[in-house]
């Protein structure tokens, strides 16, 4: 590893200088990104979603269901660009803990929830409501969103992958469990909400353990 | 950590690292456009900020250098990531200090695994490497059989190399028996000696 192997790589280097096309900034990209998955959730939630039952849902609950979908949205917004900052070299690594306050108000948000319900409804509070659907959707909503996410991401060929895979893991989730919201005929239990986060889990492990492969390529 | 500058030795260090930057940057942006010479010129203008840096994080010249390396590489590899007009220095120390982070990573790795064995110096498994020392082994030995007595040398080859049996080396030396016996006793503790005497020395 001597200083003349150095010069010698150098001129490699820079001998292969193929033009390439700087990235747009990665706010422009995210926002970008963003826009497509909103067009894309919208058309769904257009086309197929229960709003009747969500309105009825959120009849009386207004004032704890709206923060805690906005908390969920807010999560996944800034995961995802995050994970866009991340994904650039010397940008600022504090992205990493954006998302974490709005996470914490959507666990906090959705537990306060369920134990209201706990409290009106008694035992029916802890029943398993139908979770296993929610589990299959937040991960195929997860596919769809985290696929074209990645696609993205990876262009940058992040020289940290791990933590953009992280950051973009729980912003898949989040964005898949905000879209579940418009497709979930039932109040929430606590059984359910762990199944949510059990998805939720399952998604942001799975963007870690692939990063490298995912993302650096 | 942020830091207030002070006094016109401080503010002319700023001027000189943003003029740097905008250098690297403008050199940076050619590359980006496929000019060669721009880039190999950007590549020798941060060559002495990127091996500070590598040396800073890295235990011996050997693998600042191997840092230095590898963070040309990724710098090849996500050239495309950097934004025109913007600073060069923070997108350049974070690539060379993930790379200084790999490079410690790799090689506490291979402590972990392998074993430092000084003897492993003296000795190796291709049998060419260790001529020096059979070249002075043969050259000892022969030596040593040059203080041997003819006869001497004689009942050694016959009873100890060629394996013969007492009666079969006389018939071919024609010494007797007993004397072949004693050659052989005295052949042997002079080699003996004479080893002794070399090991001394």
């Amino acid at each position: 590893m001597s200083a003349r192997r150095t010069e010698a790589l150098i001129a490699a280097i820079a001998a292969d200088a193929r033009p390439v096309k700087p990235l747009a900034p990665p706010l422009r990209r995210s926002l970008a990104t963003l826009g497509l998955l909103a067009l894309a959730g919208g058309l769904a939630i257009l086309l197929f979603a229960d709003i009747k039952g969500l309105l009825a849902r959120y009849s009386g609950r207004e004032e704890m269901m709206m923060p805690e979908m906005a908390a969920m949205l807010a999560t996944g917004l800034l995961a995802v660009t995050g994970a866009f900052f991340l994904a650039i070299p010397g940008r600022s690594r504090r992205w990493l803990w954006a998302p974490l306050p709005p996470l914490i108000a959507w666990i906090g948000l959705s537990g306060m929830g369920c134990w209201r319900d706990l409290a009106r409804e008694g035992a029916a509070g802890w029943a398993l409501g139908e979770s296993a659907d929610c589990l299959v959707f937040i991960l195929a909503a997860s596919v769809a969103i985290g696929a074209p996410l990645v696609w993205r991401l990876s262009r940058a060929r992040p020289i940290e992958p791990l933590r953009v895979a992280l950051l973009a893991g729980l912003g898949t989730a989040a964005l898949a469990a905000f879209l579940l919201q418009f497709f979930h005929p039932f109040t929430v239990t606590f059984l359910d909400l762990g199944v949510h986060f059990a998805a939720v889990s399952i998604v942001i492990g799975a963007m870690a353990l692939a990063n490298r492969r995912l993302l650096a390529r | 950590m942020a830091f207030r500058l002070q006094g016109p030795a401080e503010a002319e260090l700023t001027r000189t690292g943003d003029r740097r930057n905008e250098m690297s940057g403008e050199l940076l942006a050619a590359a980006q456009r496929g000019d060669s010479a721009a880039y190999s010129a950007f590549l020798h203008a941060i060559l002495p900020f990127v091996r500070s840096l590598a040396r800073r994080r890295s235990w011996s010249e050997d693998m600042a250098e191997e840092v230095v390396q590898d963070a040309l590489l990724t710098i090849h590899r996500v050239r495309h990531t950097y934004e025109p007009g913007r600073p060069v220095e923070p997108w350049l120390a974070a690539i060379v200090a993930r790379r200084a982070i790999d490079a410690m990573r790799r090689r506490g790795r291979q402590s972990a695994r392998e074993v430092h064995d000084a003897a492993a110096y003296e000795t190796f498994a291709d049998p060419q490497a260790n001529r020096n020392e059979a070249g002075e082994a043969a050259e000892t030995l022969a030596r040593m059989m040059a203080a041997l007595t003819p006869r001497q040398k004689e009942a050694l080859d016959l009873v100890k190399l060629k394996e013969m049996s007492l009666a079969e080396a006389s018939a071919a030396s024609g010494q007797s028996i007993a004397s072949l016996k004693v050659n052989v006793h005295r052949a042997i503790r002079k080699l003996r000696l004479g080893q002794g005497g070399e090991a001394g020395e």
